[in-house]
C-alpha cells in the first residue's frame, strides 16, 4: 500500500510537470470547461427567474446538488480520466500488454498514467458552487457537517468512477466499449436536478441500478432539509464502496478472459 | 478451421462498434429527451404559463430545439485538422474550391443525420412526449426552410473557427467555447423569449439566435407573419455576412499558407 502510495505520487509529481510545461493548455483547457459548466448554471438562473421553487427545491438547492455533483465528477475526471481510453489507446493499440508485463497491478497503472487537467475547472466550478449555495440555504454549518459533506464528494467521485470502470471492463471482449460507457455515463444527467421530479422507475434505476441518485442527490438531502431521505443518504459512502468492489471484481474477470490484440 | 473462426468473430466485433457508436447517440438523445419532459413539467408544477408559452408549448419548444441543436456543428475541426497536418496543402491544389468542398460533406453527413437520428427522435417525442404539430401549414413549411436556413449559418460559422487554426494551435478550446456559446445563445436550452431583457437585447445583435431560436419560434407559432418573413431576412443576412467574412479572411490564410511555401 505504502508502495503503491509513493509511486503514484511519483507518477503524479510527472504529470504536473508536463502540465506546468505546456500552462496554455492548461488554461484554455480549465476556461472552456468552467465555461461549458457556467453555461448549465447560467440555464438554471433563467429558468428560476421565471419560478420560485422546483419542485420544492429553492434555486440555490439546485445549485448546491450541482455543486455536489460538479466536484464529485471532478474527482473522477482528474483522477480516473484514464479509464475512458482503455479500448482505444490500451486495448486496440496492444499496449495494454505493456501494463501487464510491469511488476504492479495493471488499473493502478493504467490510472496513474493519467491526471487529467481538464478536471480542474470542474472542481474550481464544483467548489465555487458548493461556496455560494451552502451561504444561502437554511443550514447551520458546523465542522463535522463539512467533514461529512467532504466525505460525501469523495463517495461521489468514488461512484462515477466505479460505474466508468464497470463499464469500460467490457473492453476486454468488445475491444472498445466507449459506446457503452458513454451511453452510462449520460445518464449522470439525471442526476443533475431532484430525483422527485421523476416517476418512480425512473427514481428506482438512479437508486439501485445505476445509482447516480447517490452522486448528488441524495447526499443534499441531508443539507437541505429535505429528511424523507436521511437513510439513503448516509448510506452514500457504502454504495460507493459496494460499486467499486463489484466493478473491481468484474475488472478481474474480464482481464482474465482478456487475449492481446497481437494473439 | 480457427483462422476463420478469428475472422469471423472481428467482423462481428467491427460491425458491432459502428452500431454501438450510433445506438449510443440514440439513446443519449432519448435519456436527454425523458430528462427535458420531467424537468419542465417540474417547472411547470406552479404555474400554468411562463413567459406566454404554456407547457405543451414549451415541451414542443425544448424538444424540437434539443433535436435542431445537434445540427449546429459544421467541418471546422475537419479544416481545422486539414491545416494542422498540412494536409491542406494537398487540398488546396485539387480541381475544387476547398470551403465549398467541406460545406457539401457537412451537408451529406447531416443529410443522412437527419433521416438516421432526427426523423426516429421526433416520431419519439411526438408519441411519447406529445409534441405538438406546426402551429399551422404555413408555419411548418417556414419551419423548414429557416431550420435550413439556420444550419447553413452555423455550418459557416463553424467553417470560421476551424479557420483560426492558421493563426493558433490550440482550436479544441476555441471549438468548446464556441460550443458554450452557441448552445446557449442559439436557444436550443431555453427559449430566448426567457431571457432577462438586457440577454434578450444581446442577443437579437448576435447571429446565434437565427440557428435554433428562429426556426422553433416559427414551428410553435411564438413568431408568425410578417414576424417570420423579417426573422427570415435576417437568417439570410447572417449566412451572407458571416460568408463574407470567412471568405475575406480565407484568401487572408491564403497568402500565409503562399509565405510558408516559399
Amino acid at each position: 500500500m505504502v508502495r503503491y502510495m509513493k509511486l503514484y505520487w511519483h507518477f503524479f509529481a510527472a504529470q504536473v510537470k508536463v502540465m506546468t510545461e505546456y500552462w496554455v493548455d492548461f488554461i484554455i483547457g480549465f476556461m472552456s470547461v468552467f465555461f461549458i459548466q457556467f453555461t448549465s448554471v447560467y440555464f438554471i438562473k433563467v429558468v428560476f427567474d421565471h419560478i420560485d421553487v422546483l419542485n420544492g427545491w429553492t434555486f440555490y438547492e439546485i445549485l448546491f446538488i450541482y455543486g455536489i455533483a460538479s466536484t464529485g465528477r471532478s474527482i473522477h475526471q482528474i483522477f480516473f480520466d484514464n479509464l475512458w481510453l482503455v479500448g482505444r489507446d490500451y486495448i486496440r493499440t496492444g499496449n495494454f500488454d505493456r501494463l501487464l508485463i510491469r511488476p504492479l497491478n495493471p488499473l493502478f497503472h493504467l490510472i496513474a498514467d493519467k491526471v487529467q487537467q481538464d478536471g480542474v475547472g470542474n472542481l474550481v466550478l464544483g467548489t465555487i458552487l458548493l461556496g455560494i449555495s451552502m451561504n444561502h440555504l437554511a443550514f447551520d454549518w458546523g465542522f463535522w457537517d463539512i467533514v461529512l459533506l467532504i466525505v460525501m464528494v469523495i463517495s461521489s467521485g468514488l461512484i462515477y468512477s466505479g460505474i466508468n470502470l464497470f463499464f469500460v471492463t467490457f473492453s476486454f471482449w468488445m475491444v472498445d466499449s466507449f459506446p457503452l460507457m458513454q451511453t452510462a455515463f449520460n445518464v449522470s444527467q439525471f442526476a443533475r436536478y431532484p430525483l422527485t421530479i421523476y416517476s418512480k422507475p425512473i427514481r428506482i434505476i438512479l437508486t439501485w441500478v445505476v445509482p447516480y441518485g447517490f452522486t448528488s442527490f441524495y447526499p443534499a438531502t441531508l443539507f437541505t432539509g429535505h429528511k424523507n431521505y436521511t437513510t439513503l443518504a448516509l448510506i452514500t459512502p457504502a454504495v460507493a464502496a459496494i460499486i467499486c468492489v463489484i466493478a473491481y471484481g468484474f475488472w478481474i474477470i474480464g482481464l482474465r478472459a482478456y487475449t492481446s490484440t497481437g494473439n | 478451421m480457427r483462422k476463420y473462426i478469428a475472422i469471423f468473430k472481428s467482423q462481428i466485433q467491427i460491425t458491432f462498434a459502428y452500431s454501438a457508436w450510433f445506438w449510443a447517440s440514440m439513446i443519449s438523445a432519448v435519456f436527454q429527451l425523458i430528462i427535458l419532459f420531467y424537468f419542465w413539467h417540474a417547472v411547470y408544477q406552479n404555474s400554468d404559463t411562463i413567459g406566454n408559452m404554456n407547457i405543451k408549448q414549451m415541451i414542443t419548444y425544448v424538444m424540437i430545439a434539443t433535436i435542431l441543436g445537434k445540427f449546429m456543428n459544421g467541418a471546422g475541426s475537419q479544416l481545422a485538422g486539414d491545416i494542422r497536418t498540412g494536409q491542406i496543402a494537398t487540398e488546396l491544389m485539387r480541381p475544387y474550391n476547398l470551403l465549398h468542398k467541406l460545406m457539401a460533406m457537412d451537408l451529406g453527413g447531416k443529410t443522412s443525420d437527419f433521416i438516421q437520428s432526427a426523423v426516429p427522435l421526433l416520431v419519439v417525442a411526438g408519441l411519447f412526449f406529445s409534441i405538438t404539430l406546426p402551429e399551422s401549414l404555413t408555419a411548418g413549411i417556414l419551419f423548414v426552410v429557416s431550420s435550413i436556413l439556420g444550419i447553413l449559418l452555423a455550418g459557416v460559422f463553424d467553417l470560421i473557427i476551424g479557420l483560426l487554426a492558421f493563426w493558433t494551435i490550440n482550436t479544441w478550446g476555441l471549438r468548446i467555447l464556441r460550443n458554450a456559446i452557441v448552445l446557449f445563445f442559439s436557444g436550443s436550452l431555453i427559449p430566448i423569449s426567457l431571457f432577462p431583457p438586457s440577454m434578450q437585447l444581446i442577443s437579437q445583435y448576435l447571429p446565434f439566435q437565427s440557428m435554433v431560436y428562429v426556426p422553433v419560434s416559427i414551428y410553435t407559432g411564438a413568431i408568425s407573419g410578417q414576424d417570420a418573413w423579417m426573422a427570415m431576412g435576417a437568417q439570410l443576412f447572417w449566412i451572407v455576412f458571416i460568408y463574407a467574412v470567412l471568405r475575406a479572411s480565407w484568401s487572408q490564410a491564403l497568402r500565409k499558407v503562399t509565405i510558408f511555401g516559399g
